[in-house]
């Protein structure tokens, strides 16, 4: 257990020391105390990327939408209810390489079907070269997110859902709730804890993505697109400044870390009340 | 009069939903649909204008060039995945079984460093763990690519594991001490057997992340090490401009989504349990 613990904490803290170095993948490393955390601070491309990594975070609104509505959909379902909801977590069962991979195709601005249609119905003059405008290649990589990333909510909320006791329901209608109040007086409240769970890790995780946005825009146009872990990546990868990277994700971490203890507390709130 | 106008709101409401389900798959079926159809075009097809689902000259060119390129590359996702599937069992099954039925010292605080590491980013450690992976010789080697998928895997599998085995009946262990079982042999003959269904799901959840895991692959790793597909598909799609036959990189992408997607049906009813909050 202890070596466990080990495997996983050595390389955080070994990080911790890299970032307080000029640190090259191979040669000579020089001590330099913040410098790379001053920086950071200093430097106007950085806040961009904060800008890009809290937008892109807004996917997780995107999909606790269409997760809820998809589960409220599926929960009441008569037929083929099983078969429906698998179809629904087919974007999230895709490698997310491979789901980028789709919709740079589908959105391709020369042979997608997407454009090409719109083109044809004369709703744009030519192909819409996304990837080269910022503003438009974050929403492009937002929306993919979200449609790649909703079901792991939709799976959440819908176990939930499906243990809400009918007779719940069958009280209020005899009070003459109506279907607005029957969702807001009892589906809800029993769904607070799990949208709390489902929205605290989908943010700390969309928060974190590199692979898929990274393969759609390769952070660009500029640093446009470049999410906080696009950033860490391509200072570990592209410039092999080790430390620079490591403190890249000291900030990453600073901005999760917000949501991980409201996790931790729902969490431990909600084994506290199993015991009673 | 009241009671046609509930029927009315009924109508509409049931039309919406069916309306809202339907736009719905169409979202995840469209796509498909067009994946499917574009992976069967020969080359000359993408250059012709015009939206079209049903192939006009079909073939299985794009089958064909993607299944020669994908032949190395998948043996070496299939070697990664199953490596930090088996290496993952090995040391989660009996650390959830701890965590979920033993008390010892320091529980919590341990339980806690785990589950945190469950959560925080991993992605910060690649710089670290590529710099030790390169300084202990497991750059570019398979079990190198299993070491590191562990940091992520098995909290995962902990997490999930732990709930299961924390609801099955508190005396399990007993009645079988009693049967004359030492405590390892409840926990390998009653409790593991018990456990089985949660256990191959999780497995399942592992081989699929170490299938579909690309940044530590990708700085783990290099051309003439074991390069997974999933890094290959990345690369085919980096620097493509125009000329880029998308029919092949769409057979890729149908061979390489249908193994986790296929584990996943399986293993989704465990995932929905582990996170059932209420």
């Amino acid at each position: 257990m202890l070596a466990l613990l080990l495997i996983l904490w050595l390389p955080f803290t070994r990080g911790i020391w890299m970032s307080l170095h000029e640190w090259p993948v191979v040669g000579e490393r020089t001590f330099i105390g913040f410098d790379n955390y001053e920086f950071l601070l200093g430097w106007d491309t950085f806040y961009i990327s904060i800008k890009a990594t809290i937008i892109y975070g807004l996917s997780t609104v995107l999909q606790l939408v269409i997760a809820l509505v998809a589960a409220l959909l599926i929960v009441n379902q008569k037929w083929f209810k099983n078969f429906t909801s698998s179809l629904f977590l087919l974007p999230y069962t895709l490698p997310p390489v491979v789901s980028g991979t789709v919709w740079l195709y589908l959105l391709d601005p020369n042979f997608g079907p997407i454009l090409t249609a719109l083109t044809d119905y004369g709703l744009l003059e030519n192909g819409l070269f996304w990837r080269s405008s910022g503003d438009l290649a974050i929403t492009v990589i937002t929306l993919v997110g979200a449609w790649t990333f909703w079901p792991f909510m939709f799976i959440i909320i819908l176990a939930t859902l499906q243990s809400i006791p009918e007779e719940h329901y069958e009280a209020a209608k005899i009070y003459g709730a109506n279907r607005v109040q029957r969702f807001l007086k009892v589906t809800l409240p029993q769904l607070k804890s799990a949208i709390i769970v489902a929205v605290t890790l989908r943010t700390i995780w969309n928060l974190s993505k590199v692979a898929q946005p990274l393969q759609m825009t390769g952070g660009g146009p500029g640093y446009d697109t470049s999410v906080l872990g696009i950033l860490l990546y391509r200072f570990a990868s592209d410039n092999g400044r080790m430390g620079l990277s490591f403190a890249v994700g000291i900030f990453l971490l600073l901005l999760t870390s917000v949501f991980i203890v409201v996790f931790i507390r729902e969490n431990r709130r909600s084994q506290q009340t199993e015991l009673k | 009069m009241t009671h046609n106008t509930v029927k009315a709101s009924d109508y509409a409401f049931t039309l919406l939903r069916y309306l809202t389900l339907f736009g719905l798959l169409g979202t995840i079926l469209i796509p498909l649909a067009f994946v499917i159809s574009v992976s069967f075009r020969p080359p000359e097809e993408f250059f012709t204008s015009g939206v079209y689902l049903i192939p006009k000259n079909p073939s299985l060119e794009a089958w064909e060039q993607a299944l020669r390129f994908l032949v190395e590359p998948l043996k070496n996702s299939l070697l990664i995945a199953s490596g930090t599937t088996i290496v993952s069992m090995l040391i989660a099954v009996p650390g959830a079984y701890v965590f979920g039925r033993k008390e010892f010292p320091g529980k919590d605080i341990i339980y806690y460093a785990l589950f945190v590491s469950l959560l925080f980013p991993h992605i910060l450690l690649i710089a670290p763990i590529t710099d030790i992976w390169f300084e202990i010789k497991l750059y570019n080697t398979v079990i190198g690519m299993w070491l590191a998928l562990q940091v992520f895997v098995i909290p995962f599998m902990i997490y999930i594991l732990r709930d299961y085995f924390e609801k099955l009946p508190q005396n399990l262990e007993e009645a079988a001490q009693i049967y004359g079982c030492t405590e390892f042999t409840a926990f390998v003959r009653v409790v593991l057997p018990i456990a089985m269904p949660a256990v191959v799901a999780v497995a399942f959840l592992a081989f699929l992340i170490g299938w579909n895991e690309f940044l530590f692959a990708n700085m783990l790793t290099s051309g003439q090490g074991p390069r997974p597909a999933i890094v290959e598909l990345f690369l085919l799609t980096q620097g493509t401009s125009g000329n880029v036959y998308w029919g092949r990189l769409m057979a890729i992408t149908l061979v390489l989504g249908t193994p986790p997607t296929v584990l996943y049906l399986f293993a989704r009813s465990y995932l929905g349990q582990a996170f059932n909050i209420t």
